[in-house]
């Protein structure tokens, strides 16, 4: 339990044949909340916002992912955390919201390998194949809340509150290796 | 080749000879042998002491409901496990087994005498005996009881294995591999679904493996079984063998078992020693079989008296004789086939004991084609040897009328009275039963799960019935999952059919009431224990049950069950239904905690959070304690010193010159909209109104009831943005609170919460230098007292990070907590701490933050308060806003009891031999009172490592706000000591120290 983790060190977790466990280099997060005229946040801040929970929406390096009826989370690239506060901020005054910056609050574990679905399945008690790709979902993993999207068949990402990455980094690395033994 | 193992026989690898030792001596056996089978090859039928009378026991049966034949098994330092069941282990190079409950060996045993006393142990006699003298109870008979109860030895090393879980979504679950699973799993299988056929068996198969006579369209049975489940792996079923279905919980949960290495030679890396399974499946199909009877005589529990049916798969799987002179007797025709097998493997069946009068025309050809002398109509009243059988009693029946007795010698006696549907998983849903009369069982009836039983867990009986019922029954759970039903038909030659009567304890023309006729044999409960419960009072078989300890034992009572009902139930004169049966619980079979602690142990035993500034601390010889998930620096002891040197210096640097301080873990929640004021006022108790931007107040958090919950500072960050902190504990709690009365009593407010503790790494820097030392790095901000007053906050940059600096203090010094993005926290704190050596800076944790800030009266949250303290008892009215139109808890503070005087209120105290109180302590006004004394309150907080130079304390007293200046009483258990109540304020009462 001596493992520290932090998004400006992107480092890898474990590697084995099942799967590939790697911390992400530190990307821009918002949180929004709003209610009333979606379309015009969306049109602020150029990606239209999905209105069914674990649908996801992109473009131009915004992602968003809808977390609850009026709770959405923006990645956005760090250098344009500023232009969509300021887009947002130009709307505030006819449409009430909350912008709030999370940057700093997360930590992202890229999850790729023939067998990262079944590592999932060591601590997610979500049916990981009803997870579409493409899709995400804020859901448990090992005790702790995240948000998993999923990139591809065999491709996730984690987002986890920074103080529980050390934890899940190692159920993460116990599992990979597990899953890899299987394989033998 | 051992003696009776047959050459070409069973499932067994006769060119893997494996050797393990049992009880010290080596014994081989081959690749495919459990213990039991291994150890009955080589004529060993002793295997275990029982539980309570000590008697030599063997395996009576074959499978996991054995109950006799419990070991220890050992593989190196920490790998012994108690109460493995002999018949279920497999055997690999090096195995070390062990009986057990035995002393000093197993074929002398001393607590054997038990066994002579059996008198004084009948049912109850826990009750009865260790009654009185009352005194006793303690001393005596607890540890006397505590020491001769359980079997086995509990492990005293730290396991090494490693233990893992998985989740498993399905379509469904198949839960028993014999004919009726497969047959099932055939019909799901290649239709699109996620099918998952289980068995807890090394092979599956299930009565296919013990009876491979019979032809399958043609086929042999094991041919047919190895194509079919190629057939099935080939269309993706998933196959799960050790695998078992220990419980079945709601809406389909079905908990699952994986054995994974104890049955390998050597341990694989990386690899769990078991996995738990948490299955959801829309479908499941229970297809568990039947387990056999066995009968009730003096005496069937000697080793050699075994069940019939598993003297047949020991002979047919395992290819072992289990004896070359046996005798069967039984109620049921299927034990029949265990003699013609017998007899044609080679052995000398003395005779086959049947109760019933009548029995099939064709048996008794059969046996009288073999040889084998037939006794219908005939009771068993005895067995005779010592270790071993060696002689069967039988006695004609006439009617009620049990003739005269006839020894016959044997060494094996092959029982049964006939089969019970394992209704265990069925029963785990709460599935209803029905009582059947002809076959004398409880039946299944209605479940409320998606959950189907097929085969002869439902009371079907023959390959053939079983075959057809799970591939019929299988198609309404594939209609329910929305695919065609399909049926396929099956023709078995050579099936086994067969009926039979249920008997109670077998008629004897001895005193009953001296009868060792054993219905439950892991908890050595006879038939005579049950009727003298019934005769003592006991009228539902839920009291029958827990006053003899019938089924009680970790077999669950799958052989004892059913037998102590009907028994019961023949002496209440009732019939069995409205006796009733006991409830089946999980799990099915003995469980290991390790596979329910899965990953959670050692290290990986509970989520824990840390800072990111958590990495410099344990750099820098931090202790660390827990608080709540987090772990937080307690303390930074240097070379040799304790932790309450460390603390004192910790505080005395602090108030000195300066400290800094991981604050990181406080709860922050960002509160933004146009209603953000609004709301922020209606949840403290505190005005926020008219807080201007950049302005941090104190607010104080009550319940509905009026009594605190929580505490923080709160910064108003704009017009429509507040930075709200929470207790390190209470941060979910609080988030909770405030999301309900948004989501339930206020939807109408413009307002979001978002959790921001993870957003801010928060350094605290505390002292007389703190200013200076931070100055250099805030970026074009002076941190003078006019600029930058106690309570106020700002944007800044610091150190080169954007930062929220917020001045404030809670140790009474100069303070500021930084908060910058949370990856930055640690760089900051470095830059803090390599600036900070020109001061003599001293890293400080939670101990001395809790010293420093009792010094100055400020209430921890949980500590000085329990949930029933108002703001005005810990002397915090200041705090209310007395001229607001709502807050929560506004109303609560105005009820009566909350008004009355005398309320316990938080006071200082000082001691007046300067000794430190102990937390928790209780107070009492007058030390000569008589016992026992009028508790007045206790002390909440205490220290002596502070910068006062006396220890000081905090404590809630009744009336204390007007008990200044009076001393009170803590009675010690060696002394009493007696304290000033005083105010809460020991350190600076002007807050001259604030000031910069």
């Amino acid at each position: 339990m001596s493992k520290h983790i932090s998004s400006l060190a992107p480092s890898v977790v474990v590697d084995t044949a099942a799967a590939h466990v790697a911390v992400t280099p530190m990307t821009g997060r918002i949180s929004l909340r709003a209610r009333g005229d979606l379309a015009a946040i969306g049109k602020a801040i150029g990606v239209s916002l999905p209105t069914q929970i674990g649908i996801c929406a992109k473009t131009d390096g915004i992602e968003v992912v809808c977390l609850g009826p009026d709770e959405w989370t923006l990645l956005v690239p760090l250098d344009q955390i500023e232009k969509v506060q300021g887009a947002l901020a130009t709307l505030a005054p006819s449409l009430p919201h909350s912008m709030t910056e999370i940057t700093g609050r997360e930590i992202t574990f890229q999850i790729e390998g023939p067998h990262a679905a079944d590592l999932m399945s060591i601590g997610c008690p979500r049916d990981i194949s009803t997870i579409k790709v493409g899709q995400a979902r804020r859901t448990l993993f090992d005790g702790a809340t995240v948000v998993l999207w999923r990139d591809a068949e065999t491709s996730f990402r984690m987002d986890v509150w920074n103080s529980f990455a050390p934890f899940l980094a190692s159920t993460l690395e116990t599992g990979a290796k597990e899953l890899a033994a299987e394989l033998a | 080749m051992s003696k009776h193992r047959l050459r070409g026989r069973g499932r067994v690898d006769a060119s893997q000879p494996v050797v393990f030792t049992f009880d010290g001596k080596p014994y081989t056996g081959l690749k495919g042998d459990t213990v039991a089978s291994a150890l009955l090859a080589h004529g060993v039928h002793l295997m275990g002491r029982s539980f309570k009378y000590h008697r030599p026991r063997g395996a009576i049966a074959a499978g996991s409901e054995e109950p006799n034949a419990l070991i220890g098994t050992r593989r190196g330092p920490g790998r012994f496990e108690p109460n493995t069941r002999a018949t279920v282990q497999e055997i690999w190079d090096g195995l070390e087994t062990n009986s057990q409950n035995k002393f000093p060996s197993l074929k002398w045993d001393v607590g054997a005498v038990n066994d002579a006393a059996y008198m004084l142990f009948s049912a109850g006699f826990y009750y009865k005996t260790f009654m009185w003298p009352r005194s006793f109870w303690d001393k005596v008979y607890e540890p006397f009881i505590r020491a001769a109860a359980g079997l086995g030895v509990s492990p005293s090393e730290e396991d090494p294995d490693t233990y893992a879980s998985r989740y498993l979504y399905c379509d469904l679950l198949i839960v028993g591999a014999g004919p009726a699973g497969i047959a099932a799993a055939r019909e799901a299988a290649g239709k699109g679904l996620s099918v998952v056929l289980v068995d807890e068996n090394s092979e599956m198969g299930g009565t296919l493996l013990s009876e491979p006579q019979s032809k399958i369209d043609g086929k042999s049975a094991w041919t047919w079984l190895e194509d079919e489940l190629a057939a099935l792996k080939e269309a993706g079923v998933k196959l799960m063998t050790r695998t078992t279905a220990i419980g079945y919980y709601h809406e389909n949960m079905i908990g699952m078992v994986e054995k994974l290495t104890d049955h390998l030679p050597t341990l694989p890396a990386d690899t769990p020693r078991e996995r738990m399974w948490r299955v959801r499946a829309k479908q499941v199909v229970l297809a568990q079989g039947a387990l056999e009877k066995p009968l009730v005589f003096h005496g069937n529990d000697r080793p050699g008296v075994m069940l019939a049916g598993s003297a047949q798969t020991y002979l047919h799987r395992y290819g072992v004789k289990v004896g070359e002179s046996p005798v069967v007797v039984t109620s049921h025709d299927s034990a029949w086939y265990a003699a013609f097998d017998l007899q044609a493997a080679g052995a000398y069946v003395q005779a086959i004991v049947d109760t019933r009068p009548q029995v099939r025309q064709d048996l008794q050809a059969e046996a009288r084609t073999r040889g084998i002398p037939v006794k219908l109509g005939h009771t068993v009243t005895a067995t005779g040897g010592r270790l071993r059988i060696n002689t069967v009693r039988v006695n004609p029946l006439n009617g009620t009328h049990v003739g005269n007795g006839q020894w016959i010698k044997c060494d094996a006696l092959l029982m049964s009275g006939g089969w019970t549907p394992s209704l265990h998983l069925f029963s785990h849903t709460k599935g209803s039963l029905i009582w059947d009369d002809d076959l004398t069982t409880f039946l299944p009836k209605d479940t409320p799960e998606d959950c189907i039983i097929t085969g002869a867990s439902r009371g079907l009986w023959g390959v053939e019935a079983a075959l057809k019922d799970g591939s019929v029954r299988v198609g309404e759970a594939l209609s329910k999952l929305g695919v065609e039903a399909t049926v396929s038909d099956y023709t078995v030659a050579d099936d086994r059919v067969g009926t039979g009567v249920t008997m109670r304890e077998l008629p004897t023309d001895r005193s009953a009431g001296k009868a060792k006729a054993f219905v439950d044999f892991q908890n050595d409960v006879t038939a005579k224990d049950l009727r003298l419960a019934v005769r003592e009072g006991m009228r539902s078989i839920e009291h029958v049950k827990r006053y003899t300890t019938n089924g009680m034992a970790t077999d669950q009572g799958k052989m004892s069950n059913i037998n102590g009902l009907n028994i019961a139930a023949d002496a209440l004169g009732k019939k069995q239904p409205q006796v009733g049966l006991t409830t089946f619980r999980p799990p099915y079979t003995p469980t290991t905690f390790g596979a329910f602690a899965g990953y959670h142990r050692g290290d990986h035993f509970e989520v824990v959070r840390k800072t990111q500034i958590d990495g410099w601390a344990e750099e820098n010889a931090a202790v660390f304690e827990p608080v709540g998930q987090w772990r937080r620096a307690r303390y930074f002891p240097k070379a040799g010193e304790t932790m309450d040197q460390a603390v004192a210096r910790e505080c005395a640097a602090t108030r000195a010159s300066v400290g800094i301080f991981d604050a990181s873990t406080l709860g922050k929640i960002e509160v933004v909209g146009p209603d953000a004021a609004e709301f922020v006022n209606r949840m403290y108790t505190n005005p926020f109104m008219k807080l201007a931007p950049g302005k941090c107040r104190y607010g104080l958090l009550l319940g509905d009831d009026g009594y605190i919950r929580d505490d923080g500072v709160i910064a108003r960050i704009s017009d429509e943005r507040f930075h709200v902190t929470t207790t390190t504990g209470g941060a979910a709690r609080v988030l909770t609170m405030m999301e309900d009365y948004l989501q339930t009593e206020w939807p109408d407010l413009n307002v979001w919460l978002t959790s921001t503790t993870e957003q801010w790494s928060t350094v605290a820097v505390n002292g007389p230098n703190a200013a200076k030392l931070l100055q250099p790095f805030v970026k074009d901000f002076a941190l003078t007292e006019d600029n930058f007053p106690h309570m106020s906050c700002v944007e800044v940059e610091v150190a080169g990070y954007p930062a929220r600096l917020w001045r404030v203090s809670f140790t009474g010094e100069i303070g500021f907590e930084i908060n910058v993005p949370a990856p930055y926290g640690r760089a900051l704190w470095e830059t803090l701490w390599d600036a900070g050596q020109a001061y003599d800076i001293t890293a400080y944790g939670t101990e001395t933050m809790h010293v420093l800030r009792a010094e100055k009266g400020y209430i921890i949250v949980g500590q000085d308060t329990d949930g029933t303290v108002t703001p005005y008892d810990a002397g915090m009215g200041w705090a209310v806003g007395t001229k607001k139109a709502d807050f929560v808890g506004m109303r609560g503070l105005k009820r009566p009891d909350l008004v009355a005087k005398n309320r316990k209120q938080l006071v200082g105290l000082v001691t007046e031999d300067q000794s430190c109180l102990e937390e928790g302590a209780q107070i009492v006004l007058d030390p000569n009172q008589p016992i026992p004394m009028k508790m007045v309150g206790h002390v909440t907080s205490s220290y002596h490592q502070g910068t006062t130079d006396h220890p000081i304390a905090l404590a809630l007293v009744e009336g204390g706000h007007s008990k200044m200046g009076e001393t009170v009483y803590i009675p010690m258990p060696d002394r009493t000591i007696a304290a000033k109540v005083t105010g809460t304020v020991f350190v600076d009462p002007e807050n001259a120290r604030l000031k910069i």
